[in-house]
């Protein structure tokens, strides 16, 4: 499963991502799965981007990503303390010129060989 | 009847007590056939695909905690993890490391607040996104953060600069709340790169954490504290020893265990047989 991508700016080899932008610093998507989330809260407590938030009436909690806020660096604690799966990130953080990401494959569940 | 039990009963006492008697003679002398046995590497050959043992089933585990239960950590569990980072391989076996534990609650405050003050003053120069869009200040403040980017080696990374503006906020913790804080002193007398051997002791504390159900979390920006002469001398970091890390340590909130995760597959150049090939 991938995430949409945004196409990335041209910019110079030693530039500085400008960090705030989304054609230049392109954070992972956080995938929320409305009907398994039974609103524990972990996911948002372990979030060490900090971006998740729960919404709704008391007795329906469920998690969403918060509007104002991006940096999802897609380290999936949120899936690892997630008894019922429904939260995860896909796709990975991703900075373009002298960041820009190579020799790098697809992220994978641990493999056994 | 009863005579023919105990009769049976006193026959087996009689014939065990034998048998653990021939036990210790032949415990007591070594053969040379078993020495050589002891000599031999042993050869633990898996098959494919089999399941992960205890050493893999930690490092796949292991996840950077940065949420803590308030409870205390037992002297003798952060004793024991220090004593696996003690066991860590080093340059020229010189062992150039030292540990200072922190669980003091105040000491932790202090620390936390100098490291949170620090980000404050930072974000003033290098967070440009306090300033409109197009405004000269914000192109001023950007191209200083990115002249201090290639001088601090990429210190202002857009990962970090996320979290230098929520420590500044105060929605994050530089030392996570944790109860326990080991800071890895770092001697600068050690033979060649002595900081990839603070890695290598930091990976064993981590990992021995983490196959006892503690959680831990490096701390880069402890760094910060080196500055604060004050703090620095009150916690005992003193030449030829420099503050190189922190780890956090503490019961994690949650249980990160239960389900692995995913990460990047990274480029393997595999030279064999006169060919190379590309394996991810």
């Amino acid at each position: 499963m991938t995430a949409p991508r945004v196409e990335k700016a041209v910019v110079p080899p030693d530039h500085l991502p400008i960090w705030d932008d989304p054609h230049q610093a392109l954070y992972s998507q956080v995938t929320i799965e409305l009907d398994k989330c039974d609103g524990c809260r972990l996911c948002a407590v372990v979030c060490p981007a900090n971006i998740l938030e729960m919404y709704g009436p008391k007795d329906n909690l469920k998690v969403r990503l918060k509007a104002d806020v991006s940096g999802c660096m897609s380290c999936n604690n949120c899936l690892a303390v997630c008894v019922a799966q429904g939260v995860f990130a896909t796709e990975p953080y991703d900075f373009v010129g002298v960041y820009e990401q190579k020799r790098i494959g697809p992220f994978e569940f641990p493999r056994r060989f | 009847m009863t005579d023919t039990l105990d009769h049976d009963i006193r026959n087996d006492i009689e014939a065990l007590e034998a048998l653990e008697c021939e036990l210790e003679a032949t415990e007591q002398v070594e053969t040379a056939h078993d020495r050589t046995l002891r000599r031999r590497t042993a050869v633990h050959d898996i098959e494919p695909g089999a399941d992960w043992n205890d050493v893999e089933h930690a490092i796949l585990t292991r996840r950077s905690i940065r949420k803590y239960k308030g409870r205390q950590v037992p002297a003798h569990m952060v004793r024991r993890i220090i004593e696996m980072g003690r066991f860590s391989p080093s340059q020229g076996n010189c062992q150039p490391w030292s540990f200072i534990v922190v669980r003091d609650k105040a000491m932790i405050a202090q620390m936390e607040a100098y490291c949170a003050a620090v980000c404050q003053g930072m974000t003033a120069g290098v967070d440009y996104t306090n300033y409109p869009e197009g405004s000269e200040q914000r192109a001023a403040i950007q191209a200083n953060t990115q002249a201090l980017n290639r001088d601090n080696l990429n210190s202002f990374h857009p990962v970090p600069m996320t979290a230098i503006k929520s420590i500044a906020n105060g929605r994050f913790a530089v030392f996570h709340k944790a109860p326990t804080v080991i800071l890895l002193l770092v001697d600068k007398r050690g033979v060649g790169v002595p900081d990839i051997d603070i890695g290598c002791v930091g990976t064993n504390i981590v990992l021995a954490a983490q196959s006892l159900g503690l959680g831990t979390c490096w701390v880069g920006f402890s760094k910060l504290l080196s500055s604060n002469a004050a703090l620095c001398e009150q916690l005992g970091i003193a030449p030829p020893f420099e503050l190189s890390e922190a780890i956090c340590v503490g019961y994690p909130i949650g249980n990160p265990t239960q389900q692995t995760i995913s990460r990047q597959t990274h480029e393997i150049i595999w030279w064999e047989g006169g060919e190379k090939q590309i394996l991810y």
